[in-house]
C-alpha cells in the first residue's frame, strides 16, 4: 500500500505529466513524418476490411494485428497448395486473392498464384471429366486461364519493378493464348527491368516470329543488335551467332535493299 | 549549558517525531504504523528495538534506511538524511527474513554486494576472506544460496551488511527463526561487533535474545515507544539482592548461613534458599556442545 | 558519474546472470530455435516444383518470414517475461531492500536492471539470428542443388540460353538469401522488443503483481499496432467527435508508441528495398522512445515506497 505523502504524490504526478508532455508533440510530429517516408515507399499496403477480417477468423486477425502478416500469410499460402493437390480451384482462388490482399507487395504470391489459375487450374478444368462435353470443358479452362492472367495484371500494377511477373505474362500469353504480340510486349518489357535475365531479350523478336510477323520480327532482332555494344555482342550470353544469323535470313526473305542491311555481305 | 562550537560527535541515529500513517482507502481510516518516535542512538551503543508484532520496529528502520518517506517527523544517521549516499555508505542493512539471490553462491553474493558498494580488487578478496571467517561460513562458499539453512542466510546476509566496513548497523529481526545455537552464534557476532567499536540497532520480539547484547532498549507498542532504558536499570530489581554459591548446601548449613546474614540487620524470616534453574535454551546449548563429535552444521567437518 | 555507471553495470551483469539461470528464458528461447531450424521443414510444404516456382522463392520467403517472425515472437516474450518476472520478484523477495540500503540510487538499480534486460535480449536475438542465418544457408543449398539437377536434365543445355537461364536461376537464389537487408530487419524487431521491454519496465514500476504487467503490456503492444490509425483519425477528425471519443483516441494517439510502422520488416522480407535512411529514423525514434519510457520509469520509482 501506498503511504507516500500528498506533496511527494504531486510531485511525482507533476513530473509524469511534465515529461509526457514534451515528448507527445514531439512523438506525434515524427510518427507523422515516418508515415509519411513510409507512405512515400508505397509501404503499409495493407488495409483491413471486414470481409478481410471474417474470411480470416480472430485468430489470424490478432496475429496480424500484433505484427506477424507475413507469417499469417505464409499459413495461408500452405492452404492454397493444399488446395491444389485437392483441386479445389475455386477455393484456391479466393486463398490467392486473400494472400495478395495480405501481402500486395510479396511479388512471389502474385507470380505463383497466377501460375496456379492459369496453369493449374485450367488444366485441371481440360480434363475435367464431369463436364458434358469439350466445350464446357474449354470454356472453364478459358475462364481460369482469364483468372491467372488477371492476377498476373494486378500483380504488375502492384510491383511493376519485378520482371518475373512481366515475363510470366508473356509466357501465358506466348503458350496458353498462343498471343504472340502480347507475349511480345510483355517479354520486351520484362527484358528492360533490372535483374532481368539476359535471354529475355531475344523472346520479343522470336514471338513476332511465331507470329508469322517477319516484319515485325526483322525489326525487334535489328533493335537488339543495335542496342548492344560491341563488347556486349562478344559476351556468350548475348549469343551473338543467334541474332546474326537471323538477321541475316530476314534481310535476304525481306529483300532489304543492301546500303539498308545489318549485314550488307 | 554547552556553548562550545566545537560540535559534539553526531549521534548515530537520531529521530524527531518520526512518524508513518498508511491509508486504509477502503475504510477511509488511517493506520498509523509509527507515532511520533523520538529516539538518540550513541555511537558505540547496542540498541534493541523491542515489540510485539506490527508494533512498527520495521518501519522504523526502514524509515532510517529512506527506504520509505516519513508521513512527519524527521531521521538523522550520523546527522545526515537517511536516503543520502553518504548516510548509506556509513550503514549496512540485515532486512527481516533476508532474502538473496538464489542462484549466486556465498562468495558471489558477497562479491556483488561488495561491488556494489565501490570495493574492489585485492581489498575485496580480502574483505570477503576476513567476513566469511568472522559469520562462520566457510563452506557456503561456493554453495549456492538457494541451499542455505535459515541460520546461514543470517550469516551472510550478516556478512553483506558488513562488506562495506559500515559504522552502523541495523538488525531487523536477525534471530528470528534460528535455532538456538544459531541464535547464539548471531548474539556472539553482535558483541564482537561492539567491541569493534560498530553501533548496532537491532529489532525483535524474541525478549530473552535481547538481554545479553544491548546496552539500551526501547519497547514498542502498536507505533509508540512505550519504554527506554539500559538493561541494567530496566530490569534490576531493587527491592532485592541475589547471592550465588557453587556448591550444594544442606539444610544445616543454610542455617547458619541465614543466621551469619542476620547479623547485617537483614530480617531472617525474608531470605530464601532456592537452586538456580537453567534456561532451557542453556542446557540446550550445554548439551549439544558438551557432545564429543559435536561438529556445528555449518562448519567445515575435519 | 564513473561510479554510478560502474554500478549499473554490476546491477545490469546480476540481472543477467540470473536470467541465464533461469529454466523458463532457456526453454523460451530453445523454442525459438527449435522453432527457426524446423521452418525449413515447413516450407517444403509449399509448391516444390522447380520450373514453375520462381526457383524457391516460396521456399526461401518462408524460411525468411518464420524466422524473422520466430526472432521477434520469441523475443517478445522473453522481453515481457524478464521485465514482468525479473523486477517484482526483487520487490517480492526483498532483495531490493539489501541493494537500495547500499549506496546506491533508485536510477541505478533500475537501468541497471533494463540494461541487463537488454543484454539478455541481445544475446537471445544474436543466438536466433545465428540459427536463422544457418537455415537460410541450408535452404540456399538446396535451391542450388535443384537448379543443378534441373539444368543436367535440359535438353538444349549447351545453348547460350540454357546456360544464362541456369546463371541467373542460381544468382537469384544466392540474392534471395543472402540479402544484406535481413540485417535492417533483425535490427528493426530487436528495437520493437527492446521498446517492449521498456514498456514492461515502466509498468511494473507500479504494478503489484506480474501478471498485471504482462497482461498491460501486452494489451499496449496490441494497441501500438492500431495507434497510426488513431492518430490519423485524431488528426482529422478529432473535432467531429464527442469529447470522450476523442479524448480517448487522442490518448492512445498521445501516449502509445507506434508499433505499426516496425512492420516495414514485412517489405524486407519480401524483397523490397528499404534505404537504410529509413531505417534508422525508425531505429532513433525507437531509442529516443527508451529513453522517455525509463526516465518516467525512474521518476515513479524514485517515489516508489519498498
Ligand atoms: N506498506 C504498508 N501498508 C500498510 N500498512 C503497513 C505497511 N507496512 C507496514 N504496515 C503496518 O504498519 C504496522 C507496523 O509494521 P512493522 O513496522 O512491520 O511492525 P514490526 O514491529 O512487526 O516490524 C503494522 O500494523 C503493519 O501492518
Ligand atoms: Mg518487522
Amino acid at each position: 500500500m501506498n503511504g507516500l505523502p500528498l506533496n511527494l504524490r504531486l510531485r511525482r504526478a507533476m513530473l509524469i505529466a511534465l515529461l509526457l508532455g514534451l515528448w507527445a508533440p514531439v512523438k506525434i510530429v515524427w510518427e507523422q513524418q515516418i508515415a509519411r517516408e513510409q507512405d512515400n515507399l508505397r509501404y503499409h499496403g495493407l488495409v483491413m476490411n471486414r470481409q478481410m477480417r471474417d474470411e480470416l477468423g480472430q485468430g489470424l486477425t490478432i496475429g496480424i494485428l500484433s505484427g506477424m502478416r507475413s507469417v499469417v500469410a505464409d499459413f495461408i499460402w500452405l492452404e492454397v497448395t493444399t488446395a491444389w493437390e485437392n483441386q479445389e480451384w475455386f477455393r484456391m482462388g479466393g486463398l490467392v486473392n486473400l494472400c495478395t490482399s495480405l501481402q500486395p507487395r510479396a511479388p512471389v504470391f502474385w507470380d505463383m498464384g497466377g501460375w496456379q489459375l492459369a496453369w493449374n487450374a485450367s488444366v485441371g478444368a481440360e480434363r475435367d471429366v464431369t463436364q458434358p462435353n469439350e466445350l464446357r470443358r474449354l470454356k472453364a479452362a478459358r475462364f481460369w486461364i482469364d483468372k491467372g492472367l488477371d492476377v498476373y495484371k494486378r500483380g504488375i500494377e502492384n510491383n511493376p519493378e519485378y520482371w518475373r511477373l512481366w515475363s510470366d505474362t508473356g509466357l501465358l500469353y506466348q503458350q496458353r493464348l498462343k498471343d504472340y504480340k502480347n507475349a511480345a510486349y510483355y517479354y520486351q518489357r520484362a527484358s528492360e527491368l533490372p535483374n532481368a535475365p539476359v535471354y529475355l531479350e531475344r523472346f520479343p523478336a522470336i514471338m513476332y516470329g511465331l507470329a508469322g510477323d517477319d516484319q515485325g520480327a526483322y525489326e525487334a532482332w535489328r533493335a537488339l543488335w543495335e542496342k548492344l555494344t560491341p563488347a556486349q555482342r562478344e559476351m556468350k550470353e548475348h549469343w551473338k551467332e543467334k541474332i546474326e544469323s537471323n538477321i541475316r535470313r530476314l534481310e535476304q526473305k525481306l529483300s532489304v535493299p543492301k546500303e539498308k542491311r545489318v549485314f550488307p555481305n | 549549558m554547552e556553548t562550545s562550537t566545537v560540535a559534539a560527535p553526531p549521534l548515530a541515529v537520531e529521530t524527531i517525531g518520526l512518524t508513518k500513517r498508511y491509508p486504509l482507502t477502503w475504510k477511509r481510516k488511517v493506520l498509523v504504523a509509527l507515532d511520533g518516535l523520538n529516539l538518540q542512538v550513541k555511537q558505540g551503543e547496542v540498541f534493541g528495538l523491542l515489540g510485539p508484532n506490527g508494533s512498527g520496529k520495521s518501519t522504523t528502520l526502514k524509515l532510517l534506511l529512506g527506504l520509505i518517506v516519513a508521513t512527519e517527523g524527521e531521521a538523522r544517521v550520523f546527522g545526515l538524511p537517511p536516503e543520502s549516499l553518504e548516510a548509506r555508505r556509513r550503514v549496512g542493512f540485515l532486512p527481516e527474513n533476508p532474502y538473496f539471490y538464489a542462484f549466486l553462491n556465498g562468495d558471489e553474493t558477497l562479491r556483488f554486494y561488495g561491488k556494489l558498494c565501490g570495493v574492489t580488487g585485492d581489498k575485496l578478496d580480502k574483505r570477503i576472506e576476513e567476513l566469511i571467517d568472522l559469520v562462520g561460513l566457510q563452506n557456503g562458499r561456493e554453495r549456492p544460496l538457494r541451499s542455505y539453512s535459515k541460520g546461514m542466510l543470517q550469516r551472510i546476509g550478516l556478512a553483506q551488511a558488513l562488506i562495506h566496513d559500515p559504522d552502523l548497523l541495523f538488525l531487523d529481526e536477525p534471530t528470528a527463526g534460528v535455532d538456538p545455537l544459531g541464535s547464539a552464534q548471531i548474539r556472539d557476532l553482535i558483541l564482537k561487533l561492539k567491541k569493534m567499536g560498530k553501533t548496532v540497532v537491532f529489532s525483535s520480539h524474541l525478549l530473552e535474545q535481547v538481554q545479553e547484547v544491548a546496552d539500551r532498549v526501547a519497547i514498542f507498542s502498536l507505533g509508540k515507544k512505550v519504554l527506554e532504558g539500559s538493561l541494567e536499570s530496566l530490569l534490576t530489581e531493587n527491592q532485592s539482592t541475589q547471592v550465588l554459591i557453587p556448591a550444594e548446601m544442606n539444610p544445616e548449613q543454610q542455617e547458619r548461613l541465614r543466621k551469619f546474614i542476620g547479623q547485617t540487620g537483614v530480617n531472617e524470616s525474608e531470605i530464601r534458599f532456592t537452586r538456580p534453574h537453567l534456561s532451557l535454551e542453556q542446557l540446550y546449548l550445554r548439551t549439544v556442545q558438551a557432545q564429543p563429535d559435536f561438529v556445528s552444521k555449518d562448519s567445515p567437518r575435519p | 558519474m564513473i561510479s554510478s555507471l560502474h554500478r549499473i553495470l554490476i546491477i545490469a551483469r546480476n540481472t543477467l546472470t540470473e536470467a541465464v539461470r533461469q529454466k523458463v528464458l532457456n526453454v523460451l528461447l530453445i523454442f525459438g530455435l527449435v522453432l527457426i531450424c524446423s521452418s525449413v521443414t515447413v516450407s517444403q510444404l509449399a509448391t516444390p516444383d522447380i520450373d514453375a516456382a520462381g526457383l524457391f522463392s516460396e521456399q526461401i520467403k518462408f524460411v525468411k518470414d518464420f524466422g524473422c517472425g520466430a526472432i521477434g515472437l520469441f523475443g517478445f516474450f522473453i522481453a515481457l517475461l524478464s521485465t514482468a518476472l525479473l523486477i517484482p520478484q526483487e520487490l517480492d523477495k526483498r532483495t531490493i531492500y539489501t541493494i537500495l540500503a547500499k549506496p546506491v540510487r533508485r536510477a541505478e538499480f533500475l537501468l541497471g536492471k533494463f540494461v541487463g534486460v537488454v543484454l539478455l535480449l541481445a544475446l537471445s536475438v544474436a543466438l536466433m539470428s545465428l540459427a536463422f542465418a544457418a537455415t537460410l544457408y541450408w535452404q540456399e543449398s538446396v535451391g542450388l542443388a535443384a537448379v543443378e539437377a534441373n539444368y543436367a536434365q535440359m535438353d538444349l543445355k549447351h545453348t547460350p540460353t540454357a546456360q544464362s537461364m541456369h546463371d541467373h536461376d542460381a544468382a537469384q537464389i544466392i540474392k534471395q538469401v543472402r540479402d544484406p537487408q535481413l540485417v535492417e530487419a533483425v535490427l528493426l524487431i530487436f528495437a520493437k522488443i527492446v521498446m517492449t521491454a521498456a514498456i514492461g519496465l515502466l509498468i511494473s514500476t507500479f504494478a503489484t503483481s506480474w501478471i498485471f504487467t504482462i497482461i498491460t503490456t501486452f494489451m499496449i503492444y496490441l494497441i501500438g499496432h492500431g495507434e497510426s490509425l488513431a492518430r490519423t483519425f485524431w488528426l482529422s477528425h478529432g473535432a467531429e467527435t464527442t469529447i470522450w471519443q476523442s479524448g480517448l483516441i487522442g490518448l492512445i494517439a498521445l501516449l502509445i508508441p507506434d508499433m505499426n510502422s516496425f512492420t516495414i520488416v514485412d517489405e524486407i522480407l519480401a524483397g523490397n528495398r528499404v534505404p537504410w535512411h529509413d531505417v534508422l529514423n525508425l531505429l532513433c525514434y525507437a531509442n529516443v522512445y527508451v529513453i522517455v519510457l525509463l526516465a518516467v520509469s525512474v521518476v515513479i520509482f524514485d517515489y516508489r515506497e519498498i
